[in-house]
């Protein structure tokens, strides 16, 4: 009689309970993961456009025939390995010296240091696309100091374009970084950086063995989340060079690999869920080897 | 970065749902999608003032978008199969004709039975024809010209006289002179931008592909030849480079470049600059050095195509056929306002084609342009011109190093080759 009672109460509760969650979890279902699904499955076909056939692995046979994708693939990696521990070390620098009480407008370099992450993506590649035109005003400042003799093709030579890329994501992503470490900095106990004032450590090592350590678990996220970003990396190359990737494919991406085989190319929507699948792999190889390294050693 | 991605889908969702709640209000208004609000988007916008005022119960909707914009919410409302979401009638890049065909079967109204296309250009309607079936109203061409600064040249010891008849070889050797004397460079170059090599390709009758539409690249003549033209000017080093677009129209219209080679519709954005007033000539493109070049040839060009769900199919038609397959004032009216050369036959012995135009000191630059037109070698463009297109520009920057062109030649094909399956 009991144990009726309570069933009847806990199917209540249960009822209730999906209920409330009913329509977040068919939200959820409908644009999440139906799509996944569906591009796995839209992976195994290929043909042009709406006119499409089994291929079984095709795709990915493909995949390494394609010296673009080989291409796309190798600019993302680059972009990632040269871009991220740059982008974070100086996050962290920056993050150490303004969490110096000391100095002056402290405040004017934290919003200053910040404000590219909230600029428009499309507005600042725009912007960089004039700064560094074959005579914008970059190359006429480095002209006029005496750095150079020439203009530096920053969108016309393969090299420069990469160099460029990187130069603006790592202004646009430092600071959003930066705010997370300073963040953290405010919770680590002032009595630890006292106690190793008196030891007499050296504030190189104080950086080293007490501010690093303490943050590991902020470094580790804001490493994943940037690893995330640039692999997926899209809007910059997207705008600094017309959605083309150029010049000689240098600084195309994978995601706009993707695009440009649904959008701009034959619709081959079978290769780039294949692609994606791509991105989908590389995420979380690299989170799973971020999250290795910094694991707790007992 | 994700995020930017998510809202414009979100935004082109919210437009995609007012444009079809507009729809549903008013019927009998025709949507239209097109890019450039100085060509296209005008053009279209007379050709509606000139519909209604004959059938005022139609009324029109004329969205003016960016080109890659109109193409990628073509292609997903395509792809989605919400047909809803789509105009009447959109504009559609030449070059992609047959790729919108051929992939989205049954998305365009075929229009072989209800208007007449023996009075267009025969080379404009191939392009649109699938399995004999016509699915599109062609519009504008992009018969080629040489724009080039007759003050420059005057400066640098050329007359008018001296720029017709040119070979590519002789172009450069004028564009050092040119350098030497005025300072400017010849020509401004886009190294993300095959439009160049293709104009150069197709005056020799060439293309990426062969008539059937195959890959045709390692034993292409005309391609090769287009390579080692824009070798030599890369390595003569008489061009400005220039990132994209805008910085490449920046280029003439500063005044830091001496002439352009491009197609006929860039005379509006030429004209604009109404300071440079009779400072302009227009020749015949330079010809390359291998048999069957000539001094003709095209670039770009777009044509108008009806969406086979469009509620206002038989309108949108009957539009398209009253207005640009009968209207020869119309032609006058657009070639006199915007430079737009048609595509239909008739419009050529109008008044405007005769006239002279004082911008260009008064030259008879659109009878020129349409004696051009009629010699415009016919190629295939095939399905798979972009993708060959990001194949030849990702290797133009070692042509300016020094390549050796048969090897920049296989190293496209093998790049093309996996592209297109």
């Amino acid at each position: 009689m009991a144990s009726g009672k309570t069933g009847g109460l806990k199917r209540y509760h249960d009822l209730n309970g999906w209920l409330f969650i009913a329509p977040s979890v068919a939200l959820i279902g409908v644009f999440l993961v139906y799509p996944i699904f569906r591009s796995l499955y839209l992976s195994f076909f290929s043909g042009k456009g709406m006119m499409m056939k089994f291929a079984g692995f095709g795709n990915v046979v493909r995949l390494w025939n394609d010296p673009v994708f080989i291409q796309a693939l190798t600019n993302t990696v680059t972009f990632f390995v040269v871009q991220v521990p740059i982008m974070i070390l100086l996050a962290l620098m920056l993050a150490a010296v303004l969490n110096n009480e000391k100095l002056k407008f402290i405040g004017f370099f934290r919003t200053a240091i910040f404000l590219p992450c909230v600029a428009s993506l499309v507005a600042y590649s725009v912007l960089f696309k004039s700064m560094f035109s074959v005579d914008g005003v970059v190359n006429q400042a480095l002209m006029a100091i005496g750095l150079i003799g020439s203009p530096i093709g920053w969108l016309t030579e393969p090299f420069w374009a990469k160099v460029l890329v990187i130069l603006a994501i790592t202004w646009r992503w430092t600071g959003y970084n930066m705010i997370f470490y300073l963040a953290a900095l405010q919770n680590i106990d002032k009595s630890i950086y006292e106690a190793a004032k008196i030891d007499g450590v050296p504030a190189w090592a104080r950086f080293f063995y007490i501010t690093v350590p303490m943050l590991k678990p902020v470094i580790l996220f804001t490493t994943i989340i940037s690893t995330i970003g640039t692999i997926q990396l899209f809007d910059e190359v997207y705008n600094l060079t017309e959605g083309k990737g150029g010049p000689a494919n240098s600084t195309i991406t994978l995601s706009l690999y993707i695009y440009n085989l649904t959008f701009r190319f034959m619709p081959s929507f079978g290769y780039a869920a294949t692609i994606s699948y791509v991105i989908v792999i590389m995420v979380a190889l690299f989170s799973f080897l971020q999250f290795y390294a910094a694991r707790d050693r007992s | 970065m994700n995020k930017m991605i998510l809202s414009r889908l979100a935004a082109g969702l919210f437009a995609g749902a007012s444009l079809l709640a507009s729809t549903a209000a008013f019927a009998g208004e025709v949507t239209v999608w097109c890019w450039d609000p100085n060509f296209n988007v005008a053009i279209m916008k007379e050709a509606a003032a000139r519909y209604t005022a004959k059938h005022p119960e139609t009324t029109f909707n004329i969205v003016d978008f960016a080109k890659a914009d109109v193409e990628q919410k073509l292609q997903t409302g395509l792809s989605s199969g919400t047909t809803d979401a789509l105009p009447d009638i959109v504009l559609i890049e030449d070059y992609g004709a047959q790729k919108y065909l051929q992939s989205f079967p049954g998305a365009f109204a075929e229009l072989s039975s209800k208007i007449d296309f023996s009075g267009f250009a025969p080379y404009k309607v191939e392009l649109m024809t699938l399995d004999g079936a016509v699915y599109g109203m062609p519009f504008d061409s992009g018969v080629t010209g040489l724009y080039y600064r007759k003050d420059y040249l005057e400066q640098a010891g050329f007359k008018p006289e001296d720029m017709q008849d040119l070979t590519w070889d002789r172009f450069i050797e004028i564009g050092k002179e040119v350098e030497a004397k005025t300072g400017k460079k010849m020509l401004g170059l886009d190294i993300n931008d095959a439009g160049f090599i293709r104009i150069l390709m197709q005056s020799a009758g060439g293309w990426y592909f062969d008539k059937d539409g195959n890959l045709s690249i390692a034993d292409n003549a005309a391609l090769k030849a287009a390579l080692e033209t824009t070798q030599k000017i890369l390595q003569a080093n008489v061009h400005k480079p220039s990132a994209g677009w805008t910085e490449w129209v920046n280029a003439f219209t500063s005044g830091d470049v001496a002439t352009v080679t491009t197609g006929v519709w860039i005379t509006g954005t030429v004209k604009a600059q109404a300071d440079q007033s009779g400072k302009w000539g227009v020749a015949p493109i330079p010809k390359l050095s291998i048999e069957g070049a000539g001094h003709a040839s095209n670039l770009g060009g777009s044509s108008w195509y009806v969406t086979a769900n469009s509620a206002e199919k038989d309108e949108a038609i009957d539009f398209l056929n009253e207005v640009y397959a009968k209207d020869v004032d119309f032609y006058q009216k657009i070639l006199a306002d915007r430079g737009a050369v048609g595509s239909l036959l008739a419009a050529r012995t109008g008044a405007a084609y005769s006239e002279a135009d004082a911008f260009f000191g008064g030259e008879k630059v659109w009878q020129n342009f349409s004696d051009w037109l009629a010699k415009v070698p016919a190629v295939n463009y095939g399905v798979f011109t972009n993708e060959v297109d990001t194949a030849v520009t990702a290797h133009l920057p070692s042509l300016g190093q020094g390549a050796n062109v048969d090897e920049v030649l296989k190293a496209i094909d093998s790049q093309a080759q996996g592209q297109i399956q």
